[in-house]
């Protein structure tokens, strides 16, 4: 998708913030190479309030895009590194019974930090994976009739290998619901590739990244991300793309409103990150893929069967009001 | 670090008009100032130009309390006194020029803007006059233009500011208008504004000292106007009564102060029909009112008549005051005088003006009766070579004397001087009156001008059976003077003030018409005082007003308009339909020859564009972006003419 190229500026949440995060994007852009599009992306679901859902082929930089996340927003980070035997203790935290003072004490477990890495999350048993998606929900965790509050701002990225591989749990669609994104990162061209090959260790670069945000800031963004401008037509168009995947026969789930919800928040973000004066058709059509792709299901009999190509059909046949 | 001590030039585009505003508040106020605020006030405007265009930094703290300090004890040592009008508007404009120099933010601009409208206010406090009205809202249109610059001086042209400055100022307006009208005036305002005294107009003196002034100055100020019921009084019949004077010390002739508690009114018989007639008077600073002739009654309040007939008001006439009155020319004056009003009416120093006195002992035993000898007199003025003029020679001690024998030059109190001493040397009762003779019709208007320039001095004698009488020795020399009016004399005047030889008809035509407009101005603006309004709500149908009525009246006309006005604004600032955005859009695609694919987004098209036709990028580009923002963007009334210009210019180009 294209940057945009407004003339104004958006006057929304201050300077200072403003320029810290597009420190913080051109942080990420310098570490992870070539993916412009998907840090945009990335950045606007975090903006959204949304968890997000990477899938790829193992070692397309999905780990290294959690971590200099985290690295650069500032934000306090734990990884949960998902294997079939993985409990949910293992997540949530445990009670251990302290003897010097005869009384249980929760121990908090690797989900508590603003941002949890959730490697490889469809290798996990569901009842794990439910531990998290529970988590991530609800923002609290209850541990023995005990509830403890997750610390705010509060995202998950997870990281999934794509589903047909060998030995994995793909997520339910309920779950994957969770997620307001599911992006893919996919091969770094040649240019970048030949890069990453000869700079500097990216893990060595991620340590020597100095924060540009802090979670006081990410909030106020947050909050600013919200009240981007959206008129009446491109709430049609918005509309007018939902009620193509009801209808459409190549679907077979279309979006629910959750899912257009979703959209908005996302589009928004995106406006915002983009520096638009409102939320454009550009932004919706900039995060429909990723909003939309794991939400929808192809019909069986449709010639569309990856997301993107899905996606891809969804937006080409709806015309813009 | 150090960057952030200077200024950052940031209100470098807004500053400018917030001077130019202040600036043009002060303007008014700086005649009246000492010059060293107007130093100050220019000095502070440079200063902080020079420190946003160098990026300087501010002074610190210390000199601003210090610069604060000594304007203050300047102001002090200036008025003596910091409260009024004039150290008040003083310590307001050093006080704005000192904001000045730690003006950082927009919220300090406001503060100054918002001392620009109280100095344009309070400059009323000074003046009132007709073109002080144009003068405020010009004031007050160039600072909410400086308001609108300072919000958002980059996208919007000055032509737009001015003219969402005139726009509030026409939106608020009638509420402006509705408010004048219906707030309760008091009779006895308790914020009683103190008048600046130092700025007193010139009236007539107190006394009268012929032969010291040499010059006499043809002022073509206004000293009152009047508007007659009835008729209006031929020429010589209009003597309008100010003063008179009765002491004599051989050089200058002196009146008491009005006299309280007489009942002067007693004394006079009056004949003839009554003249009413409604008198505007500008302000004199001193007690005497004038009324024609013999007045017999007039509404001004604290206003009494003193034992000469004159009228005088308890305070000083420092405001522009219009009364009725009432007046008689044909009257009888003190039929009875008695021993003791005798001797004051006859005194003379005894060795003054020598000759005077023999030759009027000498004329008066010749004569057969008092009325012969008074017209012997006035035929000796009249006979010999007496001149009237307004440059007479001065003429040192005993000036009736040397009036009388060697210049024989003189205007009105020349004569009237000359011919109350001889009337006093030959055992007749005299006085002198001060007033104004004449007066104009303003054809514009249906009034009369009574200017300075028509100050009069004539006398009155008192004879037995007949009491007392006016004689103008001044219309035996030049009766024209009396006569004529001054139509001719005003052209000569009016055009000599503008440098012109010649009258000129049409320079008297907006003279006229100047004043006629001027008057209206006093007569329904500042003479609408709590009496007026009475009347006017009355008029309206309001029974007995007072001031609940009309303060509910007002609410509820306020409520009104400010309805209407919010229903008229949200019709003008009702975003433009977002059609008219997609219109000029679709204009624009038809005309690039490249069709929209769709769902293709303008910036992708823009992009498909680009590269198909690289020549109109750029253009095109600017035309989308603006599309975006007039669609999507939030509600603005510029962008879709932004939109609108940009199209066509797109398609006069391709």
């Amino acid at each position: 998708m294209q940057q945009g190229n407004t003339l104004e500026k958006l006057p929304l949440g201050g300077d200072k913030p403003r320029a810290a995060l597009d420190a913080a994007r051109d942080s990420l852009n310098s570490i992870i190479l070539g993916k412009d599009a998907e840090i945009s992306l990335a950045l606007a679901c975090l903006l959204a309030r949304g968890h997000l859902l990477i899938e790829d082929l193992p070692g397309l930089g999905k780990t290294i895009l959690a971590q200099s996340l985290a690295r650069v927003l500032g934000l306090s980070f734990q990884r949960i590194q998902f294997t079939s035997d993985l409990l949910p203790a293992d997540i949530v935290g445990v009670s251990i019974f302290r003897q010097e003072s005869g009384q249980f004490e929760f121990q908090p477990g690797p989900v508590f930090a603003q941002l949890v890495l959730a490697d490889e999350v469809n290798r996990a048993t569901p009842k794990a994976q439910s531990a998290l998606l529970e988590a991530m929900e609800e923002k609290q965790v209850s541990v023995d009739g005990k509830t403890h509050a997750l610390p705010s701002p509060y995202f998950v990225v997870a990281t999934q290998n794509p589903s047909d591989q060998i030995g994995t749990f793909p997520l339910p669609e309920s779950q994957l619901d969770r997620f307001l994104m599911r992006l893919e990162l996919g091969y770094p061209n040649e240019e970048n590739e030949r890069a990453l090959l000869t700079g500097t260790d990216r893990r060595e670069m991620l340590v020597e990244v100095a924060p540009s945000l802090t979670p006081e800031v990410l909030v106020a963004l947050q909050k600013s991300a919200t009240k981007v401008h959206m008129t009446e037509p491109l709430v049609d168009y918005i509309q007018a793309l939902v009620r193509f995947t009801r209808e459409s026969p190549d679907i077979e789930t279309g979006l629910s409103p959750r899912g257009s919800l979703a959209l908005v928040a996302a589009a928004r973000a995106h406006a915002f990150i983009e520096q638009h004066s409102g939320v454009f058709p550009d932004d919706v059509q900039a995060v429909f893929t990723s909003v939309a792709g794991h939400r929808l299901k192809p019909a069986s009999n449709s010639a569309y069967r990856m997301p993107a190509e899905l996606s891809r059909h969804v937006l080409d046949n709806v015309s813009i009001p | 670090m150090s960057k952030r001590t200077g200024t950052d030039g940031s209100l470098l585009n807004s500053l400018p008009w917030t001077l130019g505003a202040l600036a043009f508040s002060v303007l008014p106020h700086l005649q009246f100032l000492p010059a060293w605020v107007t130093v100050i006030f220019l000095g502070c405007c440079a200063w902080r130009l020079q420190v946003e265009r160098k990026r300087w930094r501010l002074p610190p703290a210390w000199i601003r309390i210090i610069l604060a300090l000594l304007c203050f004890i300047g102001v002090l040592a200036s008025y003596e006194s910091v409260s009024g009008v004039g150290p008040g508007s003083a310590l307001l404009a050093v006080m704005a020029a000192l904001k000045l120099l730690e003006t950082k933010q927009r919220r300090d601009q406001f503060v100054l803007l918002f001392i620009s409208i109280f100095l344009i206010m309070s400059s009323l406090l000074r003046e009132q006059y007709l073109w002080s009205l144009p003068y405020l809202f010009a004031g007050v249109l160039f600072t909410m233009t400086a308001w609108l610059r300072m919000s958002d001086a980059r996208k919007i042209s000055v032509r737009q500011s001015l003219g969402t400055g005139a726009r509030l100022i026409a939106y608020s307006a009638p509420l402006m208008i509705a408010m004048w009208i219906f707030f309760p005036r008091i009779a006895t305002p308790f914020w009683a504004v103190p008048i600046d005294t130092s700025s007193a107009t010139s009236g007539l003196s107190d006394q009268m000292s012929p032969g010291d002034v040499s010059s006499l100055s043809l002022s073509n100020a206004v000293a009152f106007r009047v508007s007659f019921d009835g008729e209006v009084p031929p020429p010589y019949k209009r003597y309008w009564r100010g003063l008179v004077l009765h002491r004599f010390n051989g050089r200058t002739w002196s009146g008491n102060d009005p006299a309280m508690g007489s009942r002067p009114r007693d004394d006079v018989e009056y004949l003839g029909d009554p003249i009413s007639y409604q008198v505007t008077m500008e302000p004199t600073r001193q007690h005497w009112v004038f009324a024609l002739d013999v007045p017999y009654d007039t509404d001004l309040d604290r206003t009494f008549m003193a034992r000469q007939q004159q009228l005088a008001r308890i305070q000083p006439i420092d405001q522009r005051i219009s009364y009725n009155a009432v007046s008689h020319t044909d009257f009888r004056l003190n039929n009875e005088l008695g021993m003791t009003a005798r001797q004051y009416y006859l005194a003379l120093p005894e060795n003054s003006n020598p000759r005077t006195q023999e030759i009027s002992r000498n004329m008066r035993e010749t004569a057969g009766s008092a009325e012969d000898f008074i017209n012997q007199v006035l035929k000796k003025f009249n006979n010999e070579e007496f001149f009237y003029t307004l440059e007479p020679p001065a003429l040192g001690n005993n000036p009736v004397d040397r009036f009388l024998f060697d210049t024989k030059r003189g205007f009105c109190e020349h004569y009237a001087s000359a011919f109350a001493v001889m009337m006093r040397a030959a055992g007749i009762p005299s006085r002198i009156v001060l007033g104004y003779q004449g007066g104009e019709m303003n054809p514009m208007g249906e009034y009369m001008i009574v200017r300075q320039a028509d100050a009069h001095a004539w006398t009155e004698v008192w004879l037995p059976g007949r009491g007392w009488y006016r004689v103008d020795p001044t219309a035996a020399v030049a009766p024209e003077r009396i006569e004529e009016g001054r139509y001719g004399a005003m052209l000569d005047g009016v055009g000599a003030a503008w440098g012109l030889t010649a009258p000129s008809e049409w320079l008297y035509q907006i003279t006229m018409t100047w004043d006629a407009l001027n008057t209206k101005w006093n007569e329904w603006i500042l003479a609408y005082g709590p009496d007026n309004q009475n009347r006017f709500m009355e008029w309206l149908g309001m029974e007995e007003p007072d001031w609940r009525k009309m303060i509910l009246t007002l609410v509820t006309i306020l409520v009104v308009l400010v309805t209407i006005i919010s229903m008229l604004l949200m019709l003008r600032y009702r975003p433009p339909p977002k059609d008219k955005a997609a219109q000029l859009y679709r204009k624009f695609t038809e005309s690039t020859g490249v069709d929209p694919d769709q769902g293709e987004t303008p910036l992708s098209y823009a992009l498909r564009l680009g590269t198909e036709r690289s020549e109109v990028s750029a253009h095109a580009s600017q035309v989308t972006s603006l599309y975006l923002d007039a669609r999507y963007g939030p509600p603005e009334i510029t962008s879709i003419h932004k939109l609108n210009s940009a199209v066509r210019e797109f398609i006069r180009r391709a």
